[in-house]
Order: structure tokens, then C-alpha cells, then sequence
């Protein structure tokens, strides 16, 4: 018996922390709920991608919450990249936080949880790219950013610009079946090529393996086809595999890459950034660079102020600009509902009617302006393209137009 | 016809390079009746430990690779002593089981021992393809390939000319009439352990020289399945064989099909294989055929 009534009470202040009730100061505390990948394929940058999100949660509360009435807490559920168990933890993370908003970490949350948000009426806030598959009216999930395939359209009619000219820029992309996301960017490429073919033309799709064994000959077949550029968005063995390839055959053509296979990560994985000079990395957020920048000084802020321990990195812009967003979105609510009725269902609407200026957000991501018609904002946003010059990381565009693409 | 050369010779020499994925199966298999789950994370500890030998702690590759072929036959050892020295004589499935766990293990080991970071690995057969004419052959599946060919003759001549295999063999037959003729089983498994660490070790030099290291690199075992069941469990020099087949097919199958039909079929085609070959003959090419006697 005294040991149920320690456990009851022990559950009752461990549910107690978390419930969204209004204080003896009168602020009513509200929950995020976080996925992160601590045991997957991504555990090697989640510190960065999810470090920002408690001090950046405490710097509202006390900048912004205070104010307003409203304190914010988050908690971390590690699903390591498995949409099972990401649908397997949804039922308990709602007993226990019962959230206003979830932040993902990836594809698994939108295979797992599309279904179930809008019944639940709670928005999902992401940080990586859109995929084509979830290009769908009326969304639930938010991606700040849009399709990979349209960040990979924004760097190919900035290269082909600078490469002057009027044919079309000739592309090869290495792919790879083991995941629709890696298909689903590919296809978006092919579609863009084949509705804009004085911009762009795909000399071929590789298909690889996750971890390809030798690219020579797929490498050497595309070379003779006069590829300009090859199109790697899946992960960084398929960047290292294609460097190594056209280190053995002699040959230098640029690799795009993007946010979570960058010029960095994969410069470390074969062993020394300079052997990616003159690759580019691009994606619809601000580039890392050491330059003083207002995402910069943010970060730094977060890291003198608050403990954040992330590295200054894409994947840490990434979860900063996530987190931020959902950060604002809130505020907005707020004002249009009042402190004490923010409810998923009303930060959903928030997200839909109230643009987010780049501003807003330290820069770490373009404006932002949410419709029914996508999970993304399909119009008026900017990518940041970076790369290696002279051995040193920098951005080689800040703020290259994304075009407009057809569904695919 | 140069291109479609070019697809045969990469395709064989990755065929290979499963087929020696395939030896580790085979030799745990022919030890102990046992199928190892955790094949491809074998391979995984062996790239880190070169990593780690040669990168990490800066050694030369020839003390920092002879040195991760001991580090592995230690590691396969102690996996039979911790785990299997103590299920002796129990049921096959008990030791499949453990085999999954073992999975589980290695990955958290790996995470605990060296981090999530992905990793480069050493070059260690030149980049440089062998080219004749039009044809380029990757050096470093060329060598892989001669070393698989040389060990897999040679494997099989220890198996099937041995006193110490055959010993192997009869413990693969049945742990108790294996010890009741005084052979040691516990011996053999062990044995059978370390065999199957070094071969991964092998694996991945061949797999990874000059390539990334993360847990991605663990579906080769996966990869190599098709090419142990096409051969029969129980045939080593039958791999060598299977692993030309699969890999030819597959190499033909991605270059030529999937571009055609958007990706998808190449991965998929030698499971395709491995499903008929168990619908026709689930013994495989060379594997035993065992009479029951009821």
C-alpha cells in the first residue's frame, strides 16, 4: 500500500510538470512534444539538430512567455528513425504532454502521425525539406521548407546562370530504392527537368544502394554523358562513393548535396573537407558560415545564455529555424486567442494565416507564408547555397529564387 | 557492348565480394546449424576496428590491419564464450535467437565504442581503376575478388580435407554425437566464431577501402543472403559460384532496368532469386540433401 501511495504520488508530480494548467503567477504552461534519432541513422547530428530547442524554449519563456502570460516546456522522445516506433510512442505522448504542437524529426513522424494529427488537432512543425508523397491540401504537418527536388531546381538555375550560356544544365543524379524520400527527390528533379528542358536535362538516375560498394563505372558512364553537375540528396556514403569515384577516374564535376548530406559531413566522412572544393550544398535556409550573421548571433546567444552545447552547423540552423517557427506561431496565437486558449487546432490556423517574417526567425530561414494548398510555402522563398572556396566553408549564394514546380 | 562489359565485370566482382559476406554465414552455419542474424553488424565491428586501428589511433596499415584481424578473432571468441559456450547442446532456435540479440548488441556497442559519427575509412587498395581500353575495373573489388576466390578454395579444402573440418562438420551434424565421439564442441563453435569475425574483417576492407563508415554499411549482410541460400548452406566453394551469379544479374538488372522503370528492381531481384530458389530447391545448388529415415 505505501509503496502505491509513493507511486501514485510520484506519477502524480511527474504528471503534474507537465499538464497545461495556469500557475500561482497566473501564466499558463503549455507542452511541446519533440521526436529526435539518438540510436539511428541520424544520432550523429541530433545533438545539433535538437540542442537548440530547449534554450531557445527558455528564452521565449522569459523574453517573450513572460509577457504574454504563457510558459513553454518540451520533452524528447527518442523513436530512432522508425515510423513504428513513432506511431508506437504518439498514443503515450499525448496522455502524458498533451501537447498544443509536435516538433518531428523526420519522414518517420509524417508516415506515422499524417493520419492521426488532424483527428487529434495537434500541427507538426518539421525541419527538414518536403517530400512530393505529402504534397496534399489542408495540412496538419508544416514544412518550412520546401521539396528537396525544389531546392535541388533552385541550385540548378543558379549554376547554369553562372555558367552562362543558353543550353540546358546537364544533371546526373544518384539515387537509391531504400527509401520513397530518396525516389520521391529524384522524381521531383526528373518532373522539373521535363516541364523546364531549356534549363535543365538529366543525362541519368543511378540507382545505388545506401552504402554503395564502388560508383566507377556508373561514375565513368555519366562523365561521357557530359553531366555538369551530379544531383546527391540521399545520404553522405553515396557523396563519398561518387567523390571516390571521380578521384579514380581523374575527373572533376561539382556535387549538390543538401542539408543533411552537406559539404562538411561529408568532407569528414571522406576524410578532409578540402577534397570537396568546389561542391555545393543547397537548401531553403541560411548557410553556417562564420560570417556575423543575425541566425549567428542568435546561436550565440543560445549558447552564452542559455547552455545550448550544438556546434554551429546545418543541422543546428535546422533546429533552430524549426523550433522558431513553432515559437512564433505560438506568439501569434496568443495574440489572436488570448494566453490561456491556445490549442493545436488554433495554431494551426495561426500558421495558415499569419506569414512569418525572416526576421522573426533570425534569418535562419526566408519568409514564410503558409496556404491550405501545400505543407510548404510553394511561393517567394529563397535558398542558401554553400560551398568549399580555397579549403574554406562559405556560402556561394545567400538567397537563390526556388522556382515554381509542378506536382509530381 | 563496352558498357554492357563494363556492367558484367563490376557486377561479378560485387558478386564476389557478397560471396565472401556469404563464407562468414557459412562457416558459423556449417560449425553450429546456427544462421547468424548479425552477419552484417560482424562486418560493421570490423570496419570500425580498422577504423579505429588505423585512423584513429595512427597506425601504419601494416600493423593497424594485421592487429584488426586479432582484435576481430578476439571479439569472435568472446561472443562464443559469453553466449554460445553456454548453449551447448540446446535447441538450434535458442541459438538463432541469440544471434538477433547479438544484432542488438553490436549496434549499442558500436554507438557506446565510437560514436555515431560517420566515419571515413582507410584507402586501402588503390583508387586507381585497371583500365583496358573502354573497361574499368576497381581496384579494390579486383583484389577483393582474387582474395575471396583464394579463400574460398581454400576454405573448402580445409572443410572437406581436414581432420579439424570434418570435426566441424560433425558438430554441425548433432552437439551430442559430436561430443560422445570426443570431439570438442565447444572447440569447433569457437573456432567457427572467429572465422566468421575475420572474414567480416575482410569484408570490409574490401567494401569500405576509401568509402564511409556508418551502420548502413551492415546490409551488405543482407545483400549476401540471396547469394548463401543460391549456393546451399553448407558449400563454400558453391558460393563463389552464387555470388557471380547474383551479382551479375544484379549489376545487368540496375543498369539496364532500373533506369527503364524508375528504380526499384535491381535490389529487389536477387530476393526474387532467393524466394524461387527456396520454392525449387531449398537445399540450393550445393547445399546437403538430408534423407530422414523415419
Amino acid at each position: 500500500m505505501r509503496v502505491f501511495t509513493r507511486t501514485a504520488a510520484a506519477w502524480a508530480i511527474a504528471a503534474g510538470s507537465f499538464l497545461p494548467v495556469a500557475g500561482a503567477s497566473g501564466q499558463a504552461t503549455y507542452n511541446l512534444a519533440a521526436t529526435a534519432d539518438f540510436t539511428g541513422p541520424y544520432a550523429d547530428v541530433m545533438k545539433d539538430l535538437i540542442g537548440s530547442q530547449r534554450p531557445a524554449i527558455e528564452w521565449w519563456n522569459g523574453e517573450v512567455g513572460q509577457k504574454l502570460g504563457i510558459k513553454l516546456a518540451v520533452k524528447q522522445y527518442d523513436h530512432r528513425y522508425d515510423a513504428a516506433q513513432a506511431a508506437s510512442l504518439w498514443p503515450g505522448i499525448k496522455a502524458e504532454l498533451n501537447p498544443i504542437i509536435m516538433l518531428g524529426a523526420g519522414g518517420p513522424d509524417v508516415a506515422a502521425l499524417q493520419g492521426r494529427l488532424p483527428g487529434d488537432k495537434i500541427p507538426m512543425i518539421m525541419s527538414t525539406a518536403g517530400y512530393g508523397f505529402a504534397w496534399k491540401p489542408d495540412p496538419w504537418i508544416f514544412n518550412p521548407r520546401p521539396t528537396y527536388s525544389h531546392e535541388a531546381a533552385a541550385f540548378f538555375n543558379w549554376f547554369r546562370a553562372r555558367r552562362g550560356g543558353s543550353g540546358p544544365l546537364k544533371v546526373a543524379i544518384i539515387s537509391s530504392e531504400a527509401s520513397p524520400a530518396y525516389i520521391d527527390q529524384q522524381r521531383g528533379i526528373e518532373k522539373y527537368a521535363k516541364d523546364n528542358p531549356d534549363k535543365v536535362e538529366i543525362v541519368e538516375s543511378v540507382f545505388t544502394e545506401v552504402q554503395p560498394t564502388d560508383l566507377t563505372t556508373q561514375i565513368n558512364r555519366v562523365v561521357r554523358k557530359g553531366a555538369e553537375v551530379i544531383s546527391i540528396q540521399t545520404n553522405t556514403a553515396a557523396v563519398v562513393a561518387t567523390k571516390r569515384a571521380l578521384q579514380a577516374l581523374g575527373k572533376n564535376v561539382p556535387i549538390l548535396m543538401s542539408s543533411h548530406n552537406g559539404v562538411l559531413d561529408s568532407g569528414r566522412a571522406v576524410g578532409d573537407v578540402k577534397q570537396m572544393e568546389g561542391d555545393f550544398e543547397a537548401y531553403a535556409m541560411a548557410v553556417p558560415t562564420d560570417e556575423k550573421t543575425p541566425a549567428r548571433a542568435f546561436f550565440d546567444m543560445l549558447a552564452t545564455k542559455h547552455g545550448m552545447k550544438s556546434q554551429w552547423t546545418v543541422t543546428a540552423v535546422q533546429g533552430m529555424g524549426q523550433v522558431l517557427v513553432a515559437l512564433r506561431a505560438i506568439e501569434a496565437t496568443a495574440k489572436r486567442v488570448g494566453a490561456d486558449k491556445i490549442t493545436g487546432e488554433a495554431i494551426r490556423e495561426t500558421m495558415l494565416s499569419t506569414p512569418i517574417a525572416s526576421d522573426q526567425i533570425f534569418g535562419t530561414l526566408p519568409d514564410l507564408k503558409f496556404t491550405k494548398e501545400a505543407p510548404f510555402p510553394v511561393t517567394g522563398l529563397t535558398a542558401g547555397i554553400g560551398t568549399i572556396k580555397d579549403g574554406k566553408y562559405v556560402a556561394a549564394a545567400k538567397d537563390a529564387a526556388v522556382p515554381v514546380l509542378s506536382k509530381w | 557492348m563496352i558498357d554492357f562489359l563494363n556492367y558484367l565485370i563490376n557486377g561479378a566482382l560485387v558478386g564476389l565480394l557478397y560471396a565472401l559476406v556469404a563464407m562468414g554465414f557459412i562457416v558459423i552455419y556449417r560449425a553450429s546449424k546456427v544462421f547468424n542474424f548479425a552477419q552484417g553488424e560482424l562486418v560493421v565491428f570490423g570496419g570500425f576496428i580498422v577504423w579505429w586501428m588505423v585512423l584513429a589511433m595512427g597506425m601504419p596499415l601494416a600493423v593497424g590491419l594485421p592487429l584488426a584481424f586479432v582484435a576481430a578473432a578476439v571479439f569472435g571468441l568472446l561472443i562464443e564464450r559469453i553466449f554460445f559456450s553456454r548453449l551447448v547442446g540446446e535447441s538450434v532456435f535458442a541459438m538463432v535467437m541469440v544471434t538477433i540479440g547479438l544484432l542488438i548488441l553490436i549496434r549499442g556497442l558500436v554507438l557506446v565504442l565510437f560514436g555515431a559519427q560517420v566515419r571515413p575509412f582507410p584507402i586501402i587498395f588503390p583508387l586507381k581503376p585497371v583500365i583496358f581500353g573502354d573497361i574499368l575495373i576497381p581496384r579494390s573489388l579486383l583484389f577483393g575478388a582474387i582474395l575471396t576466390i583464394i579463400v574460398g578454395l581454400g576454405l573448402s579444402w580445409f572443410f572437406n580435407r581436414t581432420r579439424p573440418g570434418l570435426r566441424m562438420t560433425a558438430v554441425a551434424e548433432d552437439h551430442q554425437v559430436a561430443m560422445s565421439l570426443g570431439i570438442s564442441v565447444k572447440r569447433s563453435i569457437a573456432f567457427a566464431w572467429i572465422l566468421g569475425a575475420l572474414l567480416s574483417t575482410l569484408g570490409a576492407i574490401i567494401y569500405l577501402s576509401g568509402k564511409s563508415l556508418s551502420f548502413l554499411a551492415s546490409d551488405i549482410g543482407l545483400a549476401a543472403l540471396p547469394v548463401a541460400l543460391l549456393a546451399g548452406f553448407e558449400s563454400i566453394a558453391g558460393v563463389l559460384l552464387a555470388g557471380l551469379i547474383v551479382g551479375i544479374i544484379q549489376g545487368l538488372v540496375t543498369a539496364y532496368v532500373d533506369p527503364a522503370v524508375g528504380g526499384a528492381v535491381g535490389t529487389v531481384f536477387p530476393f526474387v532469386i532467393m524466394l524461387f530458389i527456396l520454392f525449387v530447391r531449398p537445399t540450393g545448388m550445393f547445399g546437403w540433401k538430408t534423407i530422414e529415415r523415419v
